[in-house]
């Protein structure tokens, strides 16, 4: 097996994987090149670049070859796919609107991006042609990548006199996408969710437990889409709680190779729909393998803009609020801080959720019938519209969803403005 | 959304009304013998202008006091709670405070009423966290000797009992007020509490309390003899 290619296949097995058919996936690559015509830039992603020989590629002089040339690849055997059997959700590209190009025709020159963003707190554009993921031993081409950046404004403005202008939001192609009665202005800018009810479910069609967890994973991907597709801004799922470490082995190695098989098959996804991957939860007690994936993936993508998901594996609400204190106290040993200066406000900087766009969630969604926070975002949740559903989460769909922000926009908001 | 939901939408409510009142006239006899055992603490999260009614607040309480819960939480993040009905209890019957609660007789039963609000939450979370600082620096029990500070949430669970908000988890949280949402009540202590959204004071009715309470026990009658983390999974 080739070093650092470590397969994970739903039976738990390795898988034999030639090295000649790796050869064979990087001489394609190699041959066909891949990436845009934009020029490239370091970034943090760059400490695992590919070997010198393998990151100059050609560039297609035709984008839509090169959109082709990814596409035969992605559905290639040799390509990134590490599974003995195939799920239908493994090989179905993931059906997120894509957003419309920037309108540049007919300028002079391109509009210049400042390489930080056109301003508004812009992350920068990403734009290495590939990526080499250690842990896959493999190369992640990075598809073409729409600028998340609202450009300048005279460049804006030329483009808006043409047609709708493109802006990072994509409000216009979203706003139609919006069910009927739910408003984009009263949408919550950060939904949570406590997927509960995925043994429940299983159980209800004497079905092992496993079989209610892989359907949990379509709701979730089903979820993100809508996200995605609405305009929600974070998205923060409940995966695995600390008291979930109490449960049978069996159950938890299960989870734990579920959550690994997730993030190798939607890395790519996670990349073309611009989402940033977050991992939040005590990561030490996770398996190596999965901790180092989650890193890669987390550092892949943070400066992808569209949508934030946030996964909570390990997690504890306390938990959280203990290691900001342990932080604090950090600073108050190196004398950055008094003891008697610590406020709330220090501590929720300290918080997990801390870098995350929207912090706190304005909607916190738990399924199956429950009623309680269970150790979730207990200190982030405090202004947090709370929705309990019965259905269970495999069951959670687009109806469910809608009804929750529905719910959410009509009932009367105190605070008219957030606080947070 | 379906004609089905929207009838649903529609049509709740009012059977919600009408179930409260069979219970209010004892028509429902499953509701007369209710079984407390699981129902130790008890929590009432009210929005802040809301809190300003005092009669429904004392009404409320005596509610409480006659189905038999021993120890309610009252919370409302201004508090005005803590302005309005601490006077109250102090200047009822074998009134006693002790450690910030009022301890109030009501129907002859006692029952003791903890008022709370924003500043018993997250600002004790701060107080408990520079306490910690204290002990560290000191070379006090926590983190004694180790290079760095590493604090459980045993330490903090602690630490906020020595600096005087140690007040229990309640199993039950009512929520009164426009919004289902705890207003910032204690972040520590809801970790596993039931938390049910109960309309605006103003509309509060006894049949309500009576049905949030039951179904409470009545759930938690299933999970009797397990531990909590075993029924929290997803």
């Amino acid at each position: 097996m080739p070093r650092g290619i470590k397969r994970i296949g739903a039976t738990g097995m390795p898988f034999p994987f030639s090295r000649e058919a790796l050869a064979g996936a990087r001489c394609a690559a190699l041959c066909f090149g891949f990436g845009s015509s934009r020029t490239t830039s370091t970034t943090a992603v760059a400490k695992a670049l590919p070997p010198p020989h393998l990151r100059d590629l050609s560039r297609p002089k035709n984008p839509n070859l090169a959109t082709i040339v990814y596409t035969m690849l992605s559905s290639s055997p040799f390509h990134f796919r590490f599974h003995s059997h195939s799920h239908s959700h493994s090989h179905s590209p993931f059906p997120y609107p894509s957003p419309p190009s920037p309108v540049i025709a007919n300028l002079p020159s391109l509009p210049r991006v400042p390489p930080y963003g056109g301003g508004g707190g812009c992350r920068p554009l990403q734009p290495p042609l590939v990526s080499y993921i250690p842990s896959l031993g493999a190369l992640v081409p990075f598809p073409e990548k729409k600028p998340c950046c609202v450009l300048p404004a005279d460049a804006a403005a030329s483009i808006e006199s043409r047609q709708g202008a493109w802006r990072g939001e994509h409000e216009e192609d979203e706003e139609d996408a919006l069910p009927s009665g739910l408003r984009r202005e009263w949408l919550p800018r950060h939904v949570a969710v406590i997927m509960d009810g995925n043994s429940r479910w299983a159980k209800a069609r004497s079905l092992p437990t496993s079989a209610g967890h892989e359907a949990g994973y379509k709701a979730l991907r089903e979820m993100l889409r809508l996200s995605c597709a609405w305009g929600i801004r974070v998205l923060t799922v409940f995966a695995f709680s600390s008291e979930n470490w109490l449960r049978p082995k069996a159950e938890v190695d299960f989870l734990m190779m579920l959550f690994e098989r997730i993030l190798r098959e939607n890395i790519g996804n996670f990349l073309r729909e611009s989402i940033r991957v977050r991992i939040i939860g005590d990561s030490s007690k996770l398996p190596f393998a999965l901790q180092k994936l989650a890193k890669e993936v987390e550092e892949m993508s943070r400066n992808n803009s569209r949508i934030e998901l946030v996964v909570a594996v390990s997690y504890s609400g306390r938990g959280d609020i203990a290691q900001a204190c342990q932080k604090i106290s950090q600073k108050v040993k190196h004398g950055l801080l008094e003891p008697e200066e610590i406020t709330e406000s220090l501590i929720a900087q300290e918080l997990e959720t801390t870098s995350i766009e929207f912090p706190c969630p304005d909607l916190l969604i738990r399924t199956s019938g429950e009623a309680r926070l269970s150790n979730f975002l207990l200190w982030q949740s405090a202004y947090s519209e709370l929705f309990f559903t019965k259905t269970y989460w495999p069951d959670f769909g687009e109806a469910d969803y809608v009804e929750a922000l529905f719910s959410f926009q009509k009932r009367q908001r105190r605070f008219g403005q957030r606080i947070t | 959304m379906d004609l089905s939901d929207e009838i649903a939408r529609v049509l709740i409510p009012p059977l919600q009304r009408v179930q409260s009142s069979k219970i209010l006239s004892g028509l429902l006899q499953k509701y007369q013998n209710l079984q407390l055992d699981k129902l130790r603490y008890l929590a009432i999260v009210v929005e802040s202008e809301e809190a300003k009614n005092t009669t429904k607040i004392k009404q409320l309480l005596s509610w409480l006091s006659s189905i038999g819960v021993k120890y309610v939480t009252l919370y409302d993040m201004e508090g005005v709670l803590k302005k309005s009905v601490e006077t109250d209890l102090k200047s009822s019957e074998n009134p006693s405070v002790a450690d910030g609660n009022a301890v109030a007789s009501v129907h002859q039963e006692r029952m003791t009423v903890e008022l709370l609000s924003f500043s018993d939450g997250k600002g004790a979370v701060a107080k408990a966290a520079s306490f910690l600082c204290l002990q560290y620096l000191e070379g006090d029990s926590v983190g004694y000797n180790k290079m760095e500070p590493v604090f459980t949430e045993t330490d903090v669970t602690n630490a906020l009992k020595a600096v005087g908000h140690g007040g229990p988890d309640p199993d039950l949280l009512l929520v009164y007020g426009p919004a289902r949402c705890h207003l910032g009540f204690p972040a520590w202590r809801i970790r596993y509490t039931e938390i049910v959204h109960m309309g605006s004071l103003r509309s509060m009715k006894y049949g309500a309390v009576v049905k949030a309470i039951y179904d409470f026990s009545k759930k938690h009658q299933n999970y009797e003899n397990m531990p909590q983390f075993v029924y929290e999974h997803f």
